[in-house]
């Protein structure tokens, strides 16, 4: 290294050093220790004993309630992440037309997406009550007796799948980018060809827009995984009613805060983490096979 | 220049955000003052919110004006988060140097470590003698030959009637149920059904409060034995309990059901649909539901926001067979987080504000029952003619003298074993299991967790 490079190597990590301090500090340092405490019976006042895998073992042997957070959270993020693509998808294809003031449309539909969740959850609680809600009120209109939705331990979790659903446009702009990217010449090529409407999106449009189907697949997943606010304030932190809404990081919230039991806590936090890391992991191998690059 | 300009603007708005977050600037003027007089600055961490925070407020500014040495600076922090918010910072070495919370997380942070023992503040001090204060109320601080805090207020449940439904039920509006059986009657009779949805409920027992807990010992129970275990399990009034509430809600089954029964999956849409608690949507104010079990501060929330209501408030109806009780719970109190920078000013502040005023006045704490129509953990306190002056409070206050009063065991677990019963009663309501192994598998899951506790920390009572 000459003297310039590592003057240059220095200035860069001088440059970088807030962020590194910060990151060891208050990220790397957390995730270590959670780790450590997982193994503790700990409850942050306290300093920490360790325990062993007794953390896990109660988990996997004595907590039906961990099984039953674990269920909710998989079947919420089985339905609401395919959903969520599918109804992003077909909201860019719509919004990728050649119509007057496709700006304005654009942005209606974004819109949602920067509701602070706090408030539009409260929004949707009014929206899905049984009695008075909007949705319940039209279909009473039309002679229908709606569900109980939230209310109700068989619709409770399908409410959410379907507010969920409400979000999608932040997927949405990045598949409008997607499609803004995929080349005329392509289609053009299938126009000679003959091809119909339904070919071309078939063909052309989905197997271009597949490396922004795997990102926006894995941030879903990721974030639905972790789907905790929404049920914190809808239903005032209980996952009510019988356990329905009980979703996995509502679960180690109410281990940690409610009864300190942080190393409780902290062992299902690694335990999600193993979780996400795996699906993760399995779509990356899995794109291989369905994800096609530009020139490849 | 053009590069200058830059610059100018870029320091100029470094220098306005500088100004706005500085610390000096955030405070306001009596603080700013209290600070350059050389005060020390106490922090206190208040548990309650709205009207009964600013009512602290209030009182606190007093104390502040009354002092040359000590200053009170107050945050509502609010019940929901408090917990959370105080062992972040305790953990962190950062306490408030005071802090007001729920009796139940009390005995749980009591049992951690987390708060200061105050017996030797109060010594010999004849405000703070156990005889002045309500049994409960004392045992719900008193915790292991240690005085953790000092009760502010405590709530008494009654049962609270909504006349004019009576009177369209035709049933006597003066007259309230008494017994168990006429509670089953009357809220039959009051309650209204269109088809499968219900216009109007007579009676939930877990509406607005879910009180399993506290019901299991209207019936006679208990939750734990002397070693400090829980025994819902074994305990035939819990069970008793459990059923009487799943009583309420029909089994799609069988064909016997009580006629006051409801379709449980109408009773979750009602009860989730109803307006928020504290406003005019409430469901008791509007006419929703008839009768409900609820405590004294009724008196001041019912004018403020349903002034029109005719409403009754008697005795809880007794179960056959027992001896008639009444729930006194929680306690808010009054305490010294360990770690607090400033234990002795702290103090300072709290016997100024439990102990009567200069000429024999009322104490700043019973102005504040007083304010907030709560109930004031000192007998001699509630006795004021300021509280019993008024007939529906009187009965919140006769109560508490005639009957025995039942409370919640200051176990370090309580809020785990009472959110246990909680989440059972309802998976009990929906038939997911039945009130016996709702009940034994509480007990399991809170002894395993006690089990689990106690060998690292000496929790024996």
């Amino acid at each position: 290294m000459t003297r310039h490079e590592r003057r240059d190597l220095r200035n860069g990590l001088l440059f970088a050093s807030p962020y590194i301090a910060g990151f060891l500090l208050f990220t790397l340092y957390p995730v270590v220790a959670s780790l450590y405490y997982s193994f503790c019976q700990y409850n942050v006042v306290r300093p920490p004993a360790w325990i062993g895998w007794e953390n896990y073992y109660a988990l996997f042997f004595d907590d039906p309630q961990f099984w039953k957070s674990l269920y909710n959270t998989l079947y919420f993020t089985a339905f609401s992440v395919p959903l969520g693509l599918v109804f992003s998808i077909g909201l860019a294809m719509l919004l990728n037309q050649k119509v007057r003031g496709m700006s304005v449309y654009r942005t209606v539909f974004f819109l949602p997406t920067i509701v602070p969740i706090v408030a539009s959850s409260v929004l949707w609680l009014w929206v899905l009550n049984p009695e008075s809600g909007l949705i319940n009120g039209m279909l009473r209109q039309i002679g229908i007796e709606g569900p109980g939705w939230i209310a109700s331990e068989h619709w409770s979790k399908p409410s959410l799948i379907l507010m969920s659903l409400w979000g999608v446009g932040g997927a949405m702009v990045i598949f409008l980018a997607g499609l803004a990217e995929v080349p005329q010449t392509l289609y053009e090529a299938a126009d000679i060809d003959g091809a119909s409407r339904w070919m071309k999106f078939r063909h052309v449009t989905v197997p271009m827009l597949t490396p922004t189907i795997l990102f926006n697949l894995v941030m879903g997943l990721i974030n639905s995984l972790q789907y905790f606010t929404q049920v914190y304030v809808m239903t005032g932190g209980k996952g009510t009613p019988v356990d329905s809404t009980m979703f996995y990081p509502l679960y180690l919230y109410r281990n940690s805060f409610y009864y300190l039991r942080m190393g409780y806590a902290s062992a299902m936090a690694w335990l999600l983490f193993l979780v996400i890391l795996a699906a993760t992991l399995a779509l990356l191998v899995s794109s291989k096979r369905w994800v096609h690059y530009h020139g490849e | 220049m053009k590069t200058f300009l830059i610059w100018m603007a870029v320091i100029c708005c470094g220098a306005v955000v500088f100004a706005a977050l500085w610390p000096r600037q955030a405070v306001g003027g009596a603080e700013r003052r209290a600070l350059a007089e050389g005060r020390t600055i106490i922090q206190y961490w208040d548990r309650h919110q709205g009207h009964e925070h600013d009512m602290r407020l209030v009182l606190i500014d007093e104390f502040n004006r009354s002092q040359d040495k000590i200053y009170i600076r107050a945050l509502s922090v609010g019940f929901n988060s408090i917990m959370e918010k105080l062992l972040t910072a305790i953990a962190g070495s950062a306490p408030p140097d005071l802090c007001s919370l729920e009796s139940t997380m009390l005995a749980q942070l009591a049992s951690q470590g987390c708060l200061m023992p105050l017996e030797g503040f109060m010594a010999s001090n004849p405000e703070f003698a156990q005889d002045n204060y309500f049994p409960h109320a004392w045992e719900s601080v008193a915790i292991d030959g240690h005085v953790w805090g000092i009760p502010t207020t405590t709530d008494v449940y009654c049962l609270l009637w909504n006349k004019n439904a009576f009177r369209i039920a035709g049933l006597d509006p003066e007259r309230p149920p008494r017994t168990f059986d006429e509670l089953q009657q009357y809220a039959e009779k009051l309650t209204i059904r269109d088809g499968d949805t219900l216009e109007q409920v007579g009676f939930i027992p877990w509406q607005p409060w879910d009180m399993t807990g506290m019901w299991g010992l209207i019936f006679g129970g208990r939750l734990c034995d002397e070693k400090g275990n829980a025994v819902c399990g074994n305990e035939p009034a819990l069970v008793k309990t459990m059923e009487w509430q799943q009583s309420f809600a029909a089994d799609p089954n069988s064909a016997n059901n009580p006629p006051y029964a409801m379709d449980p999956e109408a009773m979750s849409s009602f009860t989730r649909s109803l307006g928020a608690y504290m406003s005019a949507n409430n469901p008791f104010y509007s006419g929703k539901v008839a009768m409900m079990a609820e405590g004294e501060w009724q008196v001041t929330f019912i004018p403020k926001y349903a002034p029109n209501l005719d409403w009754g408030v008697a005795p809880l109806p007794t179960p056959e067979g027992v001896e008639p009780m009444v729930m006194g719970w929680p306690c808010v109190v009054d305490c010294i987080p360990r770690g607090s920078r400033h234990p002795n000013e702290a103090w300072a502040y709290i016997k100024w504000f439990y102990s009567s005023r200069p000429g024999g006045g009322p104490s700043p704490a019973s102005d504040y029952c007083y304010a907030i129509h709560n109930i004031c953990p000192r007998k001699k306190d509630v006795l004021q003619e300021r509280f019993t002056s008024n007939p529906k409070f009187k009965v919140f206050v006769d109560v508490l003298f005639d009957r025995k009063v039942v409370s919640l065991p200051s176990m370090p677990l309580i809020q785990f074993y009472t959110d246990e019963l909680e989440r059972q009663r309802e998976r009990v309501v929906f038939r997911k299991t039945t009130p016996k192994a709702a009940l034994m598998e509480t007990q399991q899951k809170v002894n395993a967790e006690l089990e689990r506790q106690r060998r690292f920390v000496d929790l024996s009572p």
